[in-house]
Order: structure tokens, then sequence, then C-alpha cells
């Protein structure tokens, strides 16, 4: 009996087909984007990056062999680990470019921030998954999960890391919203939380307030602060309808464009694809979102749809707050792009959220209840 | 409905909330998109190439000058700058270290090395050393594989193959004021002709990075050397005139060929050496030739103005023949002074030189001939035909700051002094002095005018430039007596000491006073005075007498004589002229 299961659970290919498509075009955009991010050089970084898709894959598939169940009995154990990690990385953490947030495990180094976005995910939608629909209407058993959101939160604004920790955040209130929060009680916790953002200012570091005013006034030292945005929005620009080509981007090619492979990913390949490239992969992006959304539809139980939801509002999260910030909308935060920018933690981060989907997707065809 | 389901429903409905807004900031960021890559796409098109795209011009070949025996008196030659990309302070302090290796730099050196650096502006790469020799850019182009940020620029430097003889009508060159910096004629041919020797300039574009370091080209425009220039000037003449010339404190030499209508030889001593003002150049060096009280880089031949003295008098001769206030036999009495508005004016022979007809008073070059003479015409018909024979204008040559002199006119004098012309001033305007100015190359075109009788004679420096005029012939009969005057200057008047040669020579000799001589003065030698009170002197002649070809005009500033300093300059040129011809 369990050998047929574990077959029938490698039959995915019919029932993730639209999954695959998406996912293996953005690695192709994003094996591609870093290899014109590297200047066409496939050795050393791009060769790494290419395994580490490989490893992400992998990853992938045994996320969604391990099946949602050990997830769902894990999720506090995941959650306590992930939290002692992130202390710990406060304490003895490696410093990389003048934040700590690295653990360094002598062969590669892992940012457990990343792993808290999974973490809070797995662990928010346990907790929900345990009250009964009314008692999610009850204000008081909304507090625990705010704290579980706020702790980590903290901490990786300690660190600094204003970006991921506003995504924690985000996603966090995200899911008490989706799990039944109030509705009237939160939208005036949202306004009072918007009103008191001003007061925030002077909890931000010189650099941050930098770029907030930087932002508000991009020309006002276009050769500081405001250079890398206005050097994204050059490189994009000039992309126009069809792009310069490939490995023909001028700006990232001669390093006018800033972390051209990490944050600034997406500018470099909407300066070589132009607009309907670039309009593809945001289209692509939105359409996986849309498809985990699609997903926690389809499953009946309250663990795996709160799961979906909060995988797809993490996903959606970096995508918009990262190309909002390199085309000029929002301040720049350090948030890197899903599966596209060069990095491990963020893309095998990412391949686990595909792997639990595909778990709560198989397991809504199984019938398996938890 | 229960509550349960009802609670179901409602969390539909906030996932569907969360949805509408995915939708909505993803709308969001298309629209930007949009706005980016279409809407504003030119502007952001055009800030990405003014970031990347680096314009350079690449300088052309500059022109050379060539006399017309062939000589390249003018050359550019390749020279090697060592250029330094902008780098850390760091690798700077690496790459002196490294230098020091294979080139030697002095200490001075490099504190200017690091000076530059210093006023480069950020990111800019700078020069390490101007002018490398051979060996240095052998030494350094070896090791340049050693240095990241270090390359060899090519540039020309000017070469003058005779600096000095040819200083002043050559002339010298030095940078553009632009940002080019390409080498511009500042005086001489070098100026007048800049446009031609300069060729055009070429362009490299390159693509840089967002350190301003190169990394490839993306357009390359060739440059066009300049043209050659071909001069009339012939260097063995222009060598032996310019030494003789020198021999004297200060003086000029105009040499042309009326046959050809050129100019063969045009020195001005003293020269300067054009080698040295052309390239590089010590603010002491500098100091030598600013502060030097004979002025060198003044052209003495064509720019510089002087009195012409009694080389006028052929003017005002022809002037009075033609006009018919006097024949040719009309005889006038010279008593050594002549009394106008109160005030002697004597003849430079205080014993007076007794009654000369028209040959005889330019043999003597007898003032009080003259003084009766142009009293006789008025001022206004010796300035015309002064004008005829090519005072007061420019001849039109290829020099950029040639003079015109001055004639001096009634109107002239009101105009500039405010008052009227006296009597007097024609008298000496007669005799070629007052306020009459000309440069010595007007005198040497007079005699080509006379000797080729042909009012329109101008003569050239650049081969191939004749200009067709048309013939303007001047009137026969005045001009042959002219000629035998002039002819029996040299003969047995004022410079038949030292011209009367086999081939025979016809001239006229002038010294022009500088200053109002006192009484007591009179009849002292010249050489006895201060070098700066002494009488320009002049000569200008035409030889051979039977086919005249070659006309040489001397002068020597402060001289003294025309006839004792300036005439027997002449004769050694047209000796030199004539062994030529042979």
């Amino acid at each position: 009996m369990k050998i047929i299961n574990l077959k029938s659970r490698f039959f995915f290919i019919n029932e993730f087909g639209i999954l695959f498509f998406i996912i293996f075009s953005l690695l192709v955009v994003s094996f591609l984007g870093q290899y014109s991010a590297f200047n066409g050089e496939f050795d050393g970084f791009v060769q790494k990056h290419l395994i580490r898709i490989v490893a992400g894959l992998i990853i992938m598939l045994l996320v969604y062999l391990i099946g949602l169940k050990i997830w769902n009995n894990f999720a506090y154990v995941f959650y306590a680990f992930t939290f002692v990690s992130l202390v710990v990385v406060g304490l003895l953490g490696s410093v990389k470019l003048g934040a700590r947030r690295w653990i360094d495990f002598n062969f590669f180094t892992f940012q457990p921030s990343e792993l808290m976005k999974l973490a809070l995910i797995l662990a928010l939608a346990r907790y929900y998954s345990l009250l009964s629909p009314l008692e999610t209407r009850e204000l008081k058993n909304h507090a625990c999960p705010f704290i579980l959101t706020l702790l980590p939160s903290m901490l990786v604004l300690k660190q600094p890391d204003l970006g991921t920790a506003g995504i924690l955040f985000c996603v966090g209130i995200c899911m008490i919203f989706l799990s039944g929060f109030p509705f009237k009680t939160f939208g005036v916790l949202i306004a009072a939380g918007l009103s008191l953002c001003p007061f925030s200012w002077f909890f931000l570091y010189d650099y941050q307030k930098k770029r907030i005013l930087s932002f508000l006034n991009p020309d006002s030292d276009p050769l500081g602060a405001g250079y890398h945005i206005l050097q994204s929005k050059i490189a994009i620009g000039s992309g126009h309808i069809l792009g310069r080509g490939f490995l023909q981007g001028t700006q990232s090619k001669l390093n006018f464009l800033p972390e051209k492979n990490t944050d600034f990913i997406f500018t470099t390949i909407a300066e070589e694809i132009g607009f309907l490239g670039a309009s593809l992969i945001i289209l692509l992006f939105c359409a996986l979102t849309i498809y985990f959304f699609w997903v926690a539809s389809e499953t009946r139980r309250s663990f795996p749809w709160l799961l979906c939801h909060g995988l797809g509002v993490l996903l959606f999260l970096h995508v918009f707050v990262n190309i909002a910030m390199v085309t000029g909308i929002i301040p720049a935060v350090g948030i890197p792009l899903p599966f596209l920018s060069y990095g491990g933690s963020s893309l095998i981060t990412f391949m686990i959220s595909c792997g639990l989907i595909m778990s709560a997707l198989s397991r809504k065809k199984q019938r398996i209840g938890v | 409905m229960s509550a349960s389901e009802k609670a179901q429903k409602d969390c539909k409905t906030r996932a569907k909330i969360i949805i509408y807004l995915v939708i909505i900031l993803s709308l969001t960021l298309l629209a930007k998109l949009y706005m980016l890559q279409i809407h504003s796409f030119k502007k952001y098109a055009l800030m990405s190439d003014k970031n990347r795209i680096r314009l350079s011009p690449v300088l052309p070949k500059r022109g050379r000058i060539i006399t017309s025996d062939g000589k390249i008196v003018a050359s550019s030659a390749h020279k090697y700058r060592l250029i330094m990309d902008y780098c850390s302070d760091k690798v700077f302090e690496k790459n002196l270290n490294l230098l020091g290796k294979c080139l030697t730099l002095s200490d001075q050196e490099k504190q200017r090395i690091i000076r530059a650096r210093k006023s480069a502006r950020p990111h800019m790469s700078f020069v390490i050393k101007d002018e490398l020799s051979w060996e240095e850019y052998a030494g350094v182009s070896m090791d340049l594989f050693k240095f990241s940020n270090l390359s060899l620029e090519t540039a020309y430097a000017r070469n003058y193959a005779m600096p000095l003889e040819f200083s002043h009508v050559i002339g010298y060159v030095g940078k553009s004021d632009d940002a080019v910096q390409i080498l511009t004629g500042k005086t001489g041919v070098e100026a007048f002709l800049n446009d031609q020797l300069i060729g055009k300039i070429g362009n490299l574009q390159t693509e840089v990075n967002a350190l301003a370091k190169k990394v490839r080209v993306t357009d390359f425009v060739e440059p066009e050397n300049g043209a050659d220039i071909v001069l009339t000037l012939d260097s063995e003449i222009q060598k032996y005139v310019y030494d003789v010339i020198s021999e004297e404190r200060a003086g000029a030499c105009v040499v042309l060929d009326i046959l050809e209508g050129e100019i063969i030889a045009m020195a001005s001593a003293p020269g300067f050496d054009a080698n040295l003002v052309s390239n590089k150049m010590t603010y002491n060096q500098w100091k030598d030739v600013a502060a030097n009280q004979l002025f060198p880089l003044i052209n003495r031949a064509a720019v510089c103005v002087y009195p012409p003295g009694s080389v006028f008098k052929i003017v005002v001769a022809f002037a009075a023949l033609s006009e018919g206030v006097i024949t040719p036999w009309n005889r006038i009495f010279c008593s050594g002074g002549v009394k106008q508005d109160d005030r002697v004016f004597h003849c430079w022979n205080r014993g007076g030189h007794g009654y000369l007809d028209v040959c005889g008073a330019l043999s003597w070059s007898c003032d009080c001939f003259f003084f009766e003479v142009a009293r006789r015409l008025g001022v206004e018909k010796i300035i015309k035909y002064a004008k005829k024979f090519g005072f007061g204008s420019k001849i039109g040559i290829e020099l950029p700051n040639e003079s015109a002199g001055l004639l001096p006119t009634k109107s002239w004098k009101f105009s500039r002094h405010g008052t009227s012309w006296k009597p007097y001033e024609t008298m000496i305007v007669g005799i070629g002095q007052g306020a009459l100015l000309s440069t010595l190359l007007q005198a040497a075109v007079m005699m080509g005018k006379i000797y080729t009788n042909d009012y329109n004679f101008a003569p050239t420096m650049i081969k191939g430039k004749k200009k067709e005029r048309g013939l303007a012939p001047i009137d026969q009969k005045p001009l042959e007596i002219i000629k035998k005057a002039l002819r029996q200057v040299c003969l047995y008047g004022t410079a038949s000491r030292s011209c009367n040669a086999e081939y025979g020579i016809s001239g006229k000799t002038g010294s022009s006073q500088v200053r109002k001589m006192k009484t007591e003065e009179a009849g002292v030698n010249q050489k006895k005075f201060d070098w700066k009170f002494r009488d320009h002197a002049f000569f200008v002649g035409c030889a051979p007498y039977n086919a005249p070809r070659y006309v040489v005009a001397v002068l020597v500033e402060h001289g003294g004589g025309g006839g004792a300093v300036a005439a027997p300059i002449a004769r050694k040129v047209f000796d030199k002229l004539m062994e030529r011809q042979k």
C-alpha cells in the first residue's frame, strides 16, 4: 500500500503541470539572468548558481515527499529551532556588508531569517488549524500569533534588516487577517499603525533615513544615496519594448548597476529583454501567486489553506517589494527577487514553498485529511 | 447557515481581498514598467548613453612644411605619453614604485606626478610622463602588462629642422585652448595656413564602466592628416641670409624672385628657437625670450614698421616725373638746407650737392631736391603714388599679422592729432620720414613692381599660390629714368662702394632717422651715438641689371647709414644669389 502511495506521488507531472511550467520558466530566466549578470562567464558563480538550482529542485521534491503531515506536526519545533538560530546569529553570526545575518557553516552560510519566513507561516497555520472558526473571532486567540510574528520581526530588525523584518511582519499580519481576525478591529488597528508610522523615523538607522529621503527627492544626490535607484531606472528605461538583447545590457555590463545579480537582478534582465519580457516575468510571478491561492481554495482543511495563502503572500510580497524598489516606486530595501536573485537561502526558501504547495495539492487529490 | 459555514465563507471573502490586492499591485508594477520602458524610454536611453559613451579625440598628424629645394623644415614626430587611469592610493603607490624600476623618475618628477593625480578630476586619467624617450618607451611597454591601469598614448610633437632661420616665417605652434589640445599654429605660416596643416581630428568612441575605465571601442573615425605645405623659400638662401643679417644686432632681409613672383628668403634677426617655443619651455627660457630687449619674437621683415627714409624717394621721384612737376632735365639747387615755416631743414650733406637733376638727386639721395619736389607735388599726390607702389596696405603675404604701415594724409593728421597739415610735413614725407611708416617687405615689393613694370606685382610664400591679378603696367617713360637713376646709385652713388658688381646691381640706400637731430650733432659719425639713437639703415636693390630677377631688401635696425651698413649686406646676398643661379 505504502509503495503504491509513494508511486502515485511520483506521478506528479499531470497534477503539477502548471506549477512546473511556471517554476521551470522562472528557473531558466534565473539561470540566463545570472549568466548575463556575471558578464557571460559560466565558470564560478553561475556554475554555483546552477548547482543551487538543481539542489533546490531536489529539496523541493524532498519536501513534497516528506508530506504535509510531518510539516504540520513539527511546525512548532521548526519555529523554535529557527527562532533560536536567529538569536544565535544575532550574537555570533558572521558580519557581511555591515549586517549580522548569516550563520557560517564551514561549507556554506545560511540566513536563519530566510528560514524564519517559512517557520512563521507553518507555525501560524498550525496554530489556527487547531482553532475552530468561531474561536478565531475572539481577539484573545490572536495574541499568541501576534507575538509569534513580532518577536522574530524585532530580532531581524536588529540585525539590521528592515526589508526582511517588514516582510515577516506583513506575512504574519496577513495570516492573522485571513484566519478570521475581526474585520472592524483590524481596520482600526491598521489605521492606528499607519498613523504611528511617522514616529518610527526616530528608530531608523541613518542609512535607512538616507534611503527614504533620497526616495522622496531622488535628484537631490544623484551620485550618493539616490545613485542605485537612478541607475536602475536608467537601465530599465533604456530597455524599451524588446530590450537591448541578451548579454547586451550596458548598464549592468559596465557596472553602473549596483548589486546587479542579487537585489537588482530584475533590472539586469529588464534592460536586456525589454518591456515584453519584463512584464512576462511579472505575469509569471502573478500566476504563481494565484496558483498558490488556487491550491489553497482546492484544499478543505484549514492548515493547508492557511499555509498556501501564507506562502502566496510571502512570494508576492517579495516580488512586489523587489520590483517596486528597483523601479523606484518605494525606497530602497534589500529584498531578493524569488528564484531570480543570486543567493542560496532565498532560492531554497522558495523551492521549499513550492514543495509544500505540491504536498498540499497532492493531499487534496488523495483526500487524506489531517 | 451555521456559524461555522458563515465563518468559512468569511474566510473566502478575505482570500478574495488578498487576490484582488495581488492583482492591483501587479498592475501597478506593470504600469510603472510601462512608464519607464515605453513612456520615458527616450529620456532614459539618453541617460544610459551619457553614462557609458566617452568620446575622445584622435589627433591627426600635422602637415609638414617643405622649402622649395625640398628640405623639410617643419615636421611632426611621434611622441609617447604615459597615462595612468584613476586608481586607489594603494594601487597608485605600488605602481609608482614599480615604475621607478623601468623609468628613471627623479623625486621632483614624482612630486609632479602626485600633484597631477591630485588635480585630475575624479575617475579621470592623468599624465605620468609627457615625452618618453625611445629607451623609456621600450622599457615601459615591455613591463606594461604588470600594470592594470597604465597606457601609452601617442601624440605628436612639432619638430623644426632650421628653428632659428625660419622662426618668423614658419612661426611656432602651441596647444589649442579647447579640451582637445591639438597643436595649433600661433604665428607665421603655421598660423596662417593652420586649417590646411592641422588636418581633421578623428574620434574614438569608447564605452566606459562606472569607474570611467575604458571597456571597449564602439566607434572609430580615423583622423585625416594635415596637408603638406611647400614654401617658395629656399633653405640654402634663407640660411645664408639669416646668418648674414645675424651679424648685426637686429635687422631683416627679404629676397624676392620677381620673375616667379616668389619670396625666396625672409629673415629677421634675432630669431628665436621655434622648437623651444613650440614644445617644452621652462619658465626661465621663456623669460629670456620675452624679456629680450631686441624682441626676437617680432618679425622685422613684415610686421615691424619703420620710416622708409630715402628708399621712399623713388616713389616721390616717380610721382614728380609722372605728374610733370619736374622733367628729367630739370635741375634743382641744393645748398645744404631749406627754410620752411621758420625752420631750416638740412640735407644730410651739410655742404650741399649743388645743382642736381632727378638722377643725380636719387644717386646722392639729396634731401633738398626732394623737399622741393614734394612741395611742388603736395602730400596727396605723393600718397596716391605711394599707394600704387604698395605702401599703406598689406601686401597679402601668407603671414597672419602683416602690417599695413602708415601713409599720412591731411585728413589722417586731423583725425589723429586734431591739427592741420603743415607744409613742412609734406617735405618730410617727401624724404620718407615723418609719420610715414612701412615694412621692409613693402619696400621690397615696391622694387618688384618697378622691375616687373607691373603695379599688381605681389609675391607669395607658398608654392602654387600665385594669384593671377592681370597686368597693371607702369608708365614706362618715368620708370626708365628711375631705373637709370637706381643703376647710378650703385655705380657711383651712395652704394657705389659696395654694390658696384659686374652683374650689375640697381638699388637705393636709405637711412631713416629715429629722432630729431640736434644742430651740434650734424655730421657726427653715427657710431658715436647710443645704439638706439642711430639711424635705421636700408637698402633695396635689384639684380642682375640686364635681366632683373632678384630683389633684395635689407634693413639693419639702428645700423647707421644705408650705404655703409645695409648695402654691403645686400651685396653679399646678391653674390650668393648669382652664384646659385649659375
